[in-house]
């Protein structure tokens, strides 16, 4: 079975025959071509909460194997545009997704679109580290397990912690409740326990505002090491660590009417070396040099 | 508009200022240093190596300065590109001032000997047109006028092309040895304007680089290496 197709709950006749990447140069042409294939097309994605439109408009591509940062000042809606990518909009009942995202393009709110499996396929890391309250190697396994897996799970915790930097400091107390972990190793075990259900993507959203300097840079250093096998976006308001880890760099801005409403607009999304030297936008130059208005 | 940077802001508009003292000196002693040696007058020469020593204390100053403030502020967008200008400013500038000191000490070891005339006037030729230079790249990076520091190699191409005869008058002089002495050294003279053009020309590029974001050199108009 194909990724595609476990993400379907049933098979559809629906689905794009276009091949993968035709549409994504035409998506946004001035973001410079990459050999990485992309995972997700957005287009024209917009969020409302009740009556209520949090994001407008948004089209970019995501690619295979880069880290994707989404900046922007807070209520940009940056976090509400990465919770589209696994669907987690969808426990909000008020919540509703307009536009398209596609995954492997694969329309990804297709009503034949299992959003467990999704979730499955696409992991995520929040911004407070959340172990479960159980031991370090249950927190491991837990996922694989709900997901029906039987048997020795001894290498995939091994292998899951050892991927999030985290097996030499653990691998003597796995039995240990993963509460007694500093928040640093608290985070790299929730992304062991994101990796561990074999993920395309992960999605962080802050993964660094709960830790201290240097578990931060370890966070970062990991996920520079995870690109290799993962897609990850990351939503961050460290503009520093968006430069420092990502490959490309989404901005987002906030409009505001006249009731007060805020609602997020992506602004440019390039490679990160340019955004950070050279954006295009005056509003993003604006954003990432401290003036504003 | 808002500026939630306003500290580190200031400290740019600071160090921007600082190579804006040195462009100052450079362009005065470049003037200096062409009329010590053409006199020759060695007082002259003194004083250009002693605003020199300004030019060092601003230039030590600005980079010690700089590095706190790259490691301090972590710049991005237009302020990185400022940054980066201002560093590179600070070198080329810096070697300017040394150059107007190259020159200017030529007026101490050519002071007795017999001159060439058509060579004082290449020199003071060369002077005349290396300082409005000096001017035109200041001016384009105060203003941020790309199109203005795009001038500058086509300025640079009549300093270039009497760098390139120098050789030849210099040769001219060579039955009187005492003669070819003063000549030579004033080869090194012209080779010294030759570079402060060029250098007026990287400030230019600089310039480019700061308005646009894209770095690069400007086509050739300025081969000063060519004989």
């Amino acid at each position: 079975m194909t990724m595609v197709d476990e993400i379907r709950a049933t098979p559809s006749e629906s689905e794009s025959s276009e091949p993968v990447g035709a549409r994504d140069q035409r998506a946004n042409p001035e973001v410079p071509a990459s050999t990485s294939q992309p995972v997700f097309d957005v287009e024209g994605l917009s969020v409302h909460y009740g009556s209520f439109r949090a994001v407008k408009d948004v089209t970019l591509p995501i690619r295979e194997h880069e880290i994707t940062a989404l900046i922007g000042p807070s209520g940009c809606g940056k976090s509400t545009v990465l919770r589209c990518f696994n669907r987690m909009n969808d426990l909000i009942e008020s919540a509703r997704v307009g536009g398209s995202v596609r995954y492997h393009g694969v329309d990804l709110y297709g009503d034949d679109v299992d959003p467990v499996e999704v979730r499955r396929r696409i992991g995520m890391v929040f911004q407070k580290p959340n172990p479960f309250p159980k031991s370090i190697y249950e927190n491991i396994v837990f996922g694989p397990k709900i997901a029906g897996q039987r048997g020795n799970f001894d290498d995939l915790v091994e292998e899951s912690l050892t991927k999030a930097a985290l097996w030499d400091e653990v691998k003597d107390k796995l039995k240990d409740s993963a509460l007694a972990l500093s928040g640093g190793q608290q985070q790299r075990l929730c992304i062991a326990r994101a990796i561990a259900t074999n993920p395309d993507v992960v999605l962080m959203d802050e993964p660094c505002s709960a830790l201290d300097p240097i578990a931060t840079l370890r966070i970062e250093e990991l996920m520079l090491e995870l690109k290799k096998d993962y897609t990850i976006i990351i939503v961050t308001h460290n503009m520093q660590q968006a430069a420092r880890v990502s490959d490309r760099t989404a901005f987002f801005s906030v409009d505001v009417n006249d009731g007060g409403q805020r609602t997020g607009r992506l602004v440019e999304f390039d490679v990160t070396d340019k955004m950070f030297t050279s954006p295009t936008e005056t509003e993003t130059e604006q954003y990432i040099t401290g003036r504003f208005g | 508009m808002t500026d939630t940077r306003g500290h580190f802001h200031q400290d740019l508009q600071s160090l921007e200022q600082n190579i804006l003292d040195i462009a100052d000196h450079c362009i005065n002693m470049t003037a200096m240093a062409v009329e010590a040696v053409t006199a020759p007058d060695l007082a002259l020469a003194a004083r250009v190596a002693a605003e020199d020593e300004e030019v060092d204390r601003i230039y030590l100053e600005t980079h010690n300065r700089w590095l706190n403030t790259m490691a301090r502020q972590a710049p991005m967008g237009s302020d990185l590109r400022l940054m980066s200008a201002l560093l590179h400013l600070n070198t080329t500038l810096e070697r300017t001032g040394d150059q107007c000191v190259n020159i200017a000490k030529m007026a101490q070891v050519t002071k007795d000997l017999p001159r060439s005339e058509r060579i004082v006037g290449m020199i003071e030729e060369m002077g005349e047109l290396v300082s409005p230079m000096l001017r035109t790249a200041v001016e384009s990076f105060v203003r941020r006028d790309a199109d203005q520091a795009r001038l500058l190699p086509e300025m640079d191409e009549p300093i270039d092309r009497l760098n390139r005869n120098m050789y030849r008058e210099v040769v001219a002089c060579g039955p009187d040895s005492m003669k070819l002495e003063w000549a030579t050294r004033m080869m090194m003279v012209s080779r010294a304007l030759e570079r402060i053009g060029d250098q007026a020309v990287d400030v230019g590029e600089q310039v480019v680089f700061l308005v646009t974001g894209e770095f690069t050199e400007f086509a050739d108009g300025h081969d000063g290496d060519r004989v």
